[in-house]
This record gives C-alpha cells, structure tokens and sequence, in this order.
C-alpha cells in the first residue's frame, strides 16, 4: 500500500468528520460552479446584447436626422477621411435625395394616408407635388450609395434587409445612370430589368430589383452616389454614413474618434452606450459572480487547509512513527495530500451536482436583485440610422445589418429579456470543478505539509 | 557491529543546558542483546534517539558494520532507519487503520523491498511471532497489548535491519507477557544475527540480555 493509497484511506477514517468536511467543500464547491455558471449566462447574454447592437456607427449631418432638421451635408473628403481612422473596416457613403413628380415618371406604390396628409402639410411641405395637405403625393426617396452590396445584402433602407431579386448591382464606384428600385416602386411602374425611367430630367436604366420585405423601403430607388450627386446637383454632398468597426469592443473609442475628427459639423450615433447602460446590472451580477466564486474557492481552501491542519495536529505522533519508521517527508506528505485531494474530489461531485441543479435559481435571484432598472418595458428608441424620409402609411420597421441603417431602429425588447437567461453546464463547467478542487486541495494542503515537514520524530517518540 | 565512541548530546531549555548523553562509548556485537537501564531522565531515550539516527549528536561517532553515520544528512538518516534500524515502542505505535499485515509492510515498503515479496515477508513475520492469518487481519485496536507489541516486534524486523532499538519494550504488559516478547526479541535477534539495544528500567528484563549498561545524567557505564 503506497502514500496514496494510505491518503485515500485515511479520508474515511473518521467518518463523522469526513461527511462533515466533504459536506463544507461541497457547498463552497456548489456555490462556485453556480456562480460560474451565472457568470457564463450573464456573459453570454452581455455578448448576446451587445452583438445584436451591430458593429457600426451611423455618421449625419448635425441637425439632420429622419428627413427632417436641416444643417449642412457633410463632403465626400470628410466622410471618405474616416476610414483612415483606427478599427474602421468600411465607411458607407449615402446621399438621400427625393424626386417630386416634376422631377421623375416614376409613380410611387404608397399612397399618402392620413399619415402622408398630416406630414405633407407639415414637415414635406414642398416635397411633394404639392403643399396642401389634401393633394399630397409621397415622393419617391432616392438613395444614392457607394456601398451597393452591403446595402443589398445586408442593408437597411428605411426597414427591412435588402435582397436582390433580379438582375445586378451596380459597382461601389459607378457613375452610370443606372438604378436598382424596389419590388413595389417596380411592379407600381411595370419596371423590369431593362427598364428605363426618368429622373431629374436624365433616363435612367433599371439594372436591378430588390425586396426589403417592407412597403416603406421597397418604394426607394437606389443608385450609385456619384450619380445622385450629379443629377441632384449635390456634388460632393453626403447626408449621412455609416462606419464599420472591426469589432463591437471599439465601437465606443472609434465613435469618440469620429466626434473629434468631424467637430459639431455631425452627429455620430450608435447603440453601444445605450446598451451599456441596458447591461449595467448585469455587468453587476457578472462582477458579483466574479467574485464571489473567488471567495468561495479561496473559503473551500482555507476550510481544507485547517481540517488538513487540525488533521495532522491530531497524528502527530502518527506522523513521527512513520518518519522513525524510514518514511521520507514526501512520502508522508503525499499521503496528506491525497487525503485532502480525496476530500475535495467528493467535495467537488457533490458540489458539481449541487450547483448545476442550484445555478438556475441562483442566477435567476442574482439578476432580479441587481435588475430591477433593466427589465421592465420597451427598451426605447434608439438611433441607428440617419436621413431617411418619413412617408405617409409608413411605419418604422426595425432594420438589421450594417447597409444603411434609415430611420430609427426599434431597441425594444433588450431590456424584457435580460432576466431572461439560459444556464448551462458544459464540460467547462466540469474541468472548472476539476482545477478548482486540484487548487483547494494544494492551497488546503500548503500548512499540513509545512506543519509535516517541521514534526521532529524524536521529540514525537520522546514525550511518549 | 555496532560501536559508539564519545557520544555526546546537549538540549538548550529554559532552565540551562542539560547534557542527556555525555561521552557515551560502548560497542554491540551481531545477534547481542543489550540493554541500558536507568531511572526516568537518565538519558537512555535520548541515547535510543541518536543511535536510531531520529536526532542528530553534537559529538562522537556511530558505526554500523563499518559505515560512519553520525553525521549523515537527511536523506542519508531516512533511508539508514527504514533499512538499517528497527524501533519496537513502548506503546507500540502501530497505524492504528492499518490491519497488522499492512502494519509490517509499511517498513517493507520503506525499506523498498521488491513488492511481490512484501507480502509474504510478512506473513512470514507475523507467524515468527506467533500471529495466524486470522490475527493478521485485524486491525490494532482489535488485538491485545501483547498482539499488538508482536506485531510491532514483527514490523521492526521486517525489513532485517542490522540494529533493533526498543524502548521499553515490555513497558504496557504485564510481567508473564513481558516476559514471551523479550523471548520473541532473543529468538529474532539470533534468527536474523541482529543487534538489538533494550532500553529498559525493568531489572528482571535486563538480565535477559548478553550485556547489560546502565546509564546515570548521560552517562553509560557497563554493569558487570
């Protein structure tokens, strides 16, 4: 029978005080998965949250949000500098325009509604066909970009993701008189691939159709920037951008970086600080997980250490019999050791079961505690997206992507379901319980050994 | 053989320094039986210590069939005792969750005896003594003081060390048991042709023994 066949055996050698140590570990031992577990469910749904607020920053012009405000365009050098910044992968171009019916053959699919009366009169006064709230036509949007595929694929205009249903797209650099429309502005029209139609005076050829899935954006006409800057006699202008960042963490610093490089001349936006502020408690509870999944690996350590320690006070002579006996101070630590390494790994499968079954709850209380202020309601508007216009019998339809991001981007529903967390125990789950039992069975055995090491046979056998 | 020349041994206490063994000389042929007797405090514990290596001497020299040991460091001292020395304890002090088989392997397995012998060396060791299979088994606190004082005895030889150091061997027995375990010692002792070093103050157990010393403030003097 070796040291560590001796070790294991000597952890049932008093059972009362076995099961009650045993019993101590696996509660410190539950209570460190379960906040290990909390800590992954709150991590996974801070990454969820902050994932699903995309990689980008919107750039306007200051005061032009939505079609409305005023303020002055940004250029083309301004927005086309930011991609010089650091962590910005892709700067979006985009200049929203709208063509009246005087300006175009084209006949918009949505019809103007209460909706388009009451903001005809108002906000589009002039951009219609006419002012008066009775006669008002919705004008057909124009958006001119340099991003074509992005906004096709993945894009957003005005709602909904673009997807290409026929022919092509045109190259990010084009200049040509062409135009991709949309599914409703096509059918309204009879456009088809091929198809030609007039605007500001200039025939222009449909080289493609989309589908965004809403009335509001397959109602646009989107053609390449450097043609609507020349056609709508705004060269150079740029009404708004949208900036990629390589990764969601530099969101923020790269929103400073375009704050400072514009000045007042814009308006940077982007979801990163509202969400931080959403997932604030559950930072919280991260923190708090954190922590106290320490305190109880370090409290298991420490319950160890001092039964090891009592332990090996109590066979003290026992110890000395075995030194006198030829037993190097290896030998005879390695048996305390594996003592207390047997009673942290049946410290650890209780303990594992306990806080998987145990996690759930805990959790659940932790976030409630801490999330009083994150989980009632609509999270709120938040802006995404710049320019765009408002149009009758429109609404506002949550867009997605990185393609352009017009209106208002619908935030609601991020702050209903941060209670809402999934706990899961993986096999990280068990290889942490396996290192924290290996590290509360060192740390608890450090004084048993030293204490071992300085027991001196001699003066053991002679207060015999 | 064993010879020991001008042992010397002081403890530091808060009372002054107390000189246990003073210029201890005195040498123990193979399979002799010695004891050293003296009254409680003479030193014969410590003189026990320093011979079996637990303590290290301030001044004199050990040697063992030739090989100086008193000044061994401390590995040199561990694998001497699990090889070289056995200790039979007044109190026995055998593992207490260790049945008396597993009692005598344990010096089998300091002394790194090969492991497929272990096991019969000390069934072999146990029946010397007079201890069955079915004493084998038990644990010690399953067997009586002079079972248990066997095994210990069985577990000293075990490992057919050149030198057994017994303290007060027949201190917790009676006098007829006492007297079957220094019989065991004297039978071992000329089996395995082993020194053996008694430290006793009973004067009946004495007179068993080839030779015998007594021991006064630490210091020894042969008794004729």
């Amino acid at each position: 029978m070796n040291a560590l066949r001796r070790g294991v055996r000597n952890a049932f050698r008093n059972a009362m005080r076995s099961v009650g140590v045993v019993v101590i570990l696996a509660v410190a031992i539950a209570l460190s998965i379960s906040m290990l577990i909390a800590r992954d469910a709150v991590t996974s749904k801070i990454d969820t949250v902050r994932a699903s607020t995309g990689n980008t920053i919107t750039v306007s012009p200051a005061g032009f949000f939505g079609g409305q405000g005023g303020g002055t365009p940004l250029t083309t050098a301004e927005v086309t500098a930011l991609l010089n910044l650091k962590n910005v992968t892709a700067v979006q171009a985009q200049l929203t325009e709208r063509l009246s019916t005087s300006q175009t053959n084209l006949v918009t699919p949505i019809t103007a509604g209460s909706l388009g009366r009451q903001f005809g009169g108002g906000a589009f006064a002039g951009a219609g066909t006419s002012g008066s709230t009775g006669t008002f036509t919705v004008p057909i949007r124009v958006i001119g970009t340099n991003s074509p595929g992005n906004s096709l694929v993945g894009g957003a205009n005005g709602g909904g993701t673009e997807k290409l249903t026929a022919g092509t797209a045109f190259s990010a650099t084009s200049s040509a008189d062409v135009a991709i429309v949309g599914k409703d502005l096509a059918t309204k029209n009879k456009l088809k691939v091929g198809s030609t139609f007039t605007a500001w005076k200039t025939t222009v050829t449909v080289v493609g159709i989309y589908d965004a899935g809403s009335t509001f954006a397959n109602a646009d006409v989107l053609m390449p920037l450097a043609t609507v800057q020349r056609l709508a006699g705004a060269t150079n202008q740029v009404t708004g951008a949208t900036v990629v960042v390589n990764d969601i963490s530099n969101v923020t610093a790269v929103s400073t970086a375009i704050t400072k490089e514009l000045g007042t001349k814009a308006d940077v936006t982007s979801t990163e600080a509202t969400v931080a502020s959403e997932i604030a408690p559950l930072n919280s509870v991260k923190d708090i997980s954190t922590y106290t999944l320490i305190g109880a690996v370090i409290g298991a350590a420490i319950i160890l250490l001092l039964s090891m320690l009592m332990i090996v006070r109590e066979r003290r002579r026992e110890v000395g019999v075995l030194k006198a006996l030829g037993a190097t101070n290896r030998s005879v630590i390695s048996q305390f050791v594996a003592e207390s390494t047997t009673f942290t790994v049946m410290g650890a499968v209780v303990g594992l079961v306990g806080g998987v079954i145990l996690s759930s709850p805990i959790t659940t209380a932790l976030v409630n505690a801490s999330g009083g202020t994150t989980s009632s309601g609509p999270g709120g508007f938040i802006r995404a997206g710049a320019g765009g216009l408002g149009s009758g019998g429109s609404g506002f339809t949550p867009p997605t992507g990185a393609g352009g991001g017009f209106g208002f981007r619908g935030f609601r529903g991020v702050g209903s379901t941060l209670t809402q967390l999934h706990t899961s125990a993986g096999w990280s789950t068990l290889v942490f319980a396996l290192a924290a039992a290996i590290v509360i069975a060192a740390l608890g055995s450090t004084v048993a050994a030293a204490t071992i090491t300085r027991i001196r046979p001699a003066e053991v056998l002679r207060s015999e | 053989m064993l010879n020991v020349e001008k042992l010397n041994k002081t403890f530091r206490t808060d009372g002054g320094d107390v000189h246990a063994v003073r210029d201890v000389t005195f040498h123990a042929g193979d399979g002799e039986i010695v004891a050293i007797i003296g009254a409680s405090g003479s030193g014969k514990s410590t003189l026990l210590s320093l011979l079996g290596l637990l303590d290290a001497p301030d001044a004199g020299s050990i040697e063992m069939n030739g090989t100086q040991l008193a000044h061994l460091d401390a590995k040199g001292r561990t694998k001497y005792r699990s090889r070289q020395v056995g200790f039979v304890f007044q109190a026995f002090n055998l593992i207490p969750n260790l049945s008396a088989l597993e009692n005598v392997k344990l010096a089998l397995e300091f002394a790194e005896w090969p492991k497929e012998d272990r096991d019969e060396r000390a069934q072999e060791m146990l029946t010397m003594v007079g201890l069955g299979p079915d004493k084998a088994v038990r644990r010690p606190n399953k067997l009586s003081g002079g079972e248990q004082q066997r095994v210990a005895i069985a577990r000293a030889f075990a490992a057919q060390p050149q030198l057994i150091l017994a303290d007060e061997p027949t201190g917790s027995l009676d006098r007829k048991t006492g007297q079957k375990i220094v019989e065991l010692l004297r039978n071992a002792a000329s089996a395995q042709q082993t020194t053996v070093l008694v430290v006793t103050h009973d004067e009946k157990v004495a007179q068993q023994a080839d030779r015998r010393l007594e021991i006064e403030d630490g210091v020894l003097v042969e008794i004729a």
